[in-house]
């Protein structure tokens, strides 16, 4: 159970508190109500560049990192397709450094253009790094726009073209600022031994002051229901084919989302599952097979993913694998198997939740999805789950016509 | 409101590290404890002298993933379903030094996990079918890895600065064809069934749980660990490795220097955080944030049991493959000819006491940092030891360690791309 106390400013932030007497350590953490879905198709991957550009300096304070550090403390940020989250974690008795570096730059960037194109040039390299010069990397910017038509799920953070970072402009920078960062946009987690009412001044007086303005209105086209199967296939030069079947599933606030989450670590988390099993001990046709949910706000997918052994196509494997799953949707799991999976989830949970970081993270993420206390509530969500409704999610999501399929083609044999 | 001024920065003064408490194994090894944990989580790892400095390294490597391959009793997917059904999560990490099984679990089911855990391993039979199918997955991942710049020059540097020892040797392809079943059997022998050497355990549990973790190691035998004494000799030198098609290169420079015993480490520590061992570092300032020519550069200093390596490693764009050279060079001259001002070694200083702060917060940190001294044959005090020093340390010791260590000529300088 974690605890914490909730207020909010009249400029709109939304303050979560979570004492944890335990730690020399403070965590603040900031979430903006923001990620890659909100883009301009015509302008993706620019939430993901602004975040590099929120350490660029702000309105009062030329350099975010220096005064962090100097004050023992040290900071990172990820952006999402939902999401960016900022955070600081600093030695408690310097928690108000970070609240006045954090506060600065809510109320306003410097925006300098030598800041935008440096950051331009280093979200390059970044995009060439982890996309480009790895094999299999660029495999999300192949599936997205197969698996999403409408959605803007359809492109990855880091945008569907380096084009778009290349022609970000500072008047497009200082929009995107304006929407999007500020109070009633953004959820600010403090962790540490304090009392409340010394978080609740502190806060006040450093972000009081910020104004607040209209939270944006988010109308994303959603994804229609998919009506067939959909393939593509690409060439590469990696030493083996590899796969991915995506299957939609129902958002993050959805009902039966869990259940879903549950149906993907029966068939493919860790080497007791029946994907593992079947294709790479019994059959010997994978070296690697996985299946995960992507954990998505919107509409989200549930992956199979794997490569296949030397010498076997992947034509081989999806009949196996749909054998699998049609077991799923015929016979409903034993009570053992979906206890095994539960206590795997516990397990997962109790970790999760190690350290201030990740508490402040999830409480966050909650606030986001309506109630942080909903971090105290996931492993009772999973605890209810029947094997009836493991089955009825497997005829609902594991439906054919409900997958998209990316083939990654070897050219070379190594 | 004034939000110019920066609020004032209270100097950290006090480390608290909690001692795990020692209890002795039937083997003559040791288990430590650290109970402070709030909640159920348990996570036990078990150390062994089974590195891949031991022998060959791709016969290191595979017997520590056919740890849970079965017994004869137990296939190996049944062992699996064994361990999820408990709830627990295993994992083994292989260094040069030593293989660490590490298990996770909540308290309820830990001790059942971990004897099931401790009799797989003791009794893992290797069998030739396992031993296949991990060999050409492992084979597929070598070949996977190998179309990465940054595996390619990590293996170049590795094995130009350490031409003579195990730890700069290579795997090849080849290599995967040529693995006996017997020497796998072999080394399982040596180095698991008699190498298990500490057990680390983090978590609520009573005397008596603990000691039925120390009755389930029974079995197992423990040989002392040989100490060696390598000479460690390389040839600076700049090589190219070439990669088609790479919109990146990797680069490596760097040299062999020393471990934690030596007397210049902590304060060589400063001197590399100042250089590259954290965001707001040189290289990062001038290569990242001024330049634009990657996302990440950064320099670290590995620790092996009797020697240690200093290196800067980065991925650029082809186009600045040796603008970024030329900029590393000045960044290390920098520091031999000027002096850092007091300002920039305040800033480390307060860095490094705030990061030695948060990587001992919490039971599971403060285990990891007190087996990180005692495998160098110190205790918790030499955390004090780091204050003391940082405290103590000036602009000109600075330059005088790295006139004395960072001198470009004692580089090997690696691209691939």
């Amino acid at each position: 159970m974690i605890h914490f106390e909730r207020f909010t400013l009249p400029n709109g932030l939304r303050v979560i508190f979570h004492k944890d007497i335990t730690t020399p350590m403070a965590v603040v953490n900031t979430l903006y109500d923001i990620g890659a879905r909100d883009e301009d198709p015509s302008r993706t991957g620019f939430a993901h560049l602004f975040e590099h550009l929120m350490f660029g300096g702000s309105v009062n304070i030329p350099n975010f990192d220096g005064p962090l550090q100097k004050a023992g403390g040290q900071n990172n940020a990820f952006t999402s397709n939902d999401m960016t989250n900022y955070y600081d974690i600093i030695p408690a008795e310097n928690l108000e450094t970070a609240l006045w570096l954090e506060s600065d730059r809510m109320l306003s960037l410097a925006f300098t253009e030598k800041s935008l194109e440096v950051q331009r040039s280093v979200v390059i390299e970044e995009f060439k790094q982890r996309y480009l010069n790895q094999p299999y990397g660029d495999m999300w910017l192949e599936f997205r726009p197969l698996a999403y038509e409408k959605h803007p799920y359809r492109w990855s953070t880091i945008g569907k073209d380096i084009s778009h970072i290349e022609e970000a402009t500072m008047a497009e920078v200082k929009d995107f600022f304006h929407r999007y960062y500020h109070p009633a946009n953004a959820i600010l987690c403090i962790s540490g031994n304090f009392e409340f009412d010394y978080i609740k001044e502190l806060v006040l007086k450093w972000y009081g002051d910020i104004p607040g303005r209209d939270v944006p209105k988010r109308a994303l086209p959603q994804e229609p229901d998919q009506r067939a199967y959909k393939e593509k296939t690409i060439e590469r030069d990696v030493p083996s084919d590899a796969f991915y079947l995506g299957f939609k599933m129902p958002g993050r606030n959805e009902p039966h989302y869990h259940a879903a989450d549950l149906l993907s670590d029966i068939l493919g988390r860790g080497k007791s599952s029946r994907l593992y099993k079947k294709l790479k001990k019994e059959k010997e046709i994978v070296s690697e097979i996985n299946a995960y949910i992507l954990g998505s706000f919107d509409t989200g997918l549930l992956m199979i993913s794997g490569k296949t052994a030397d010498g076997v196509s992947t034509e081989d494997i999806e009949p196996i694998i749909h054998e699998i799953i049609d077991e799923l949707k015929t016979k409903p799991i034993e009570e053992t198997e979906l206890e095994k999976i539960v206590n795997k989830v516990k397990t997962t949970n109790v970790f999760s939740e190690q350290g201030i970081l990740p508490k402040s993270i999830g409480l966050s993420m909650h606030e986001l999805l309506g109630d942080a206390n909903g971090i105290n509530r996931e492993t009772a969500k999973y605890e209810k789950i029947t094997p009836q409704e493991i089955q009825e999610q497997a005829k609902q999501v594991l439906a054919k016509t409900n997958c998209s399929r990316l083939t990654i083609k070897a050219t070379t044999n190594g | 409101m004034d939000r110019t001024t920066a609020p004032y920065i209270q100097p950290i003064k006090t480390l608290n590290i909690l001692p795990p408490t020692s209890h002795k194994l039937p083997n003559d090894g040791e288990l430590f404890h650290l109970s402070a944990v709030e909640d159920e989580a348990v996570k036990i790892d078990l150390i062994f002298d089974a590195g891949s400095s031991k022998h060959q390294k791709l016969i290191s490597r595979l017997t520590g993933e056919l740890l849970f391959s079965g017994t004869p009793s137990q296939s190996s997917d049944q062992l699996h379903e064994s361990i999820d059904h408990l709830g627990g999560f295993t994992n083994v990490e292989i260094s040069d030094e030593e293989a660490v099984v590490s298990v996770l679990g909540l308290r309820e089911n830990m001790i059942p996990l971990i004897k099931l855990v401790l009799d797989a391993i003791y009794a893992a039979q290797l069998e030739t079918r396992e031993v296949n199918q991990l060999i050409a997955s492992k084979k597929q991942q070598f070949q996977i890895a190998m179309e990465k710049v940054s595996t390619l020059a990590r293996r170049e540097f590795l094995s130009h600065i350490f031409p003579d020892s195990s730890y700069g040797q290579l795997t090849h392809l080849v290599d995967f064809e040529n693995i006996e079943r017997d020497d796998l059997v072999a080394f399982h022998q040596t180095h698991y069934i008699k190498g298990l050497q500490k057990i680390a355990v983090v978590g609520n549990l009573n005397d008596q749980e603990i000691k039925h973790i120390i009755e389930a190691t029974e079995k197992f035998d423990r040989k002392t660990v040989q100490p060696t004494s390598q000479a460690f000799n390389y040839i600076p030198e700049e090589i190219d490795v070439s990669k088609t098609g790479a919109v990146q290169s990797a680069i490596r420079i760097g040299r062999i220097l020393f471990n934690k015993q030596h007397e210049d480490f902590i304060d060589f520590n400063v001197l590399n955080m100042i250089l590259g061992g954290y965001f707001g570092s040189r290289l990062m300032t001038s290569i990242r944030e001024e330049k634009g020519y990657t996302y990440g550069i950064g320099s670290g200093f590995a620790q092996l049991k009797d020697t240690g390596y200093f290196f800067i490693s980065t991925e650029v764009g082809e186009q600045y493959k040796d603008a970024t050279i030329a900029a590393v060079k000045t960044e290390v001259e920098r520091l031999q000819n000027e002096l850092v001002s007091q300002e920039e070694l305040d800033l480390v200083r307060n860095y490094i006491t705030g990061q030695l702060l948060k990587n001992a917060d919490g039971p599971f940190a403060q285990m990891d940092r007190f087996l990180s001294v005692h495998k160098h044959g110190k205790d918790l005090s030499y955390y004090n030891e780091v204050l003391t020093a940082l405290n103590r340390i000036t602009p000109d010791r600075i330059r005088d360690l790295a006139q004395q260590y960072l001198n470009w000529d004692a580089f090997v300088i690696v691209k691939a791309g």
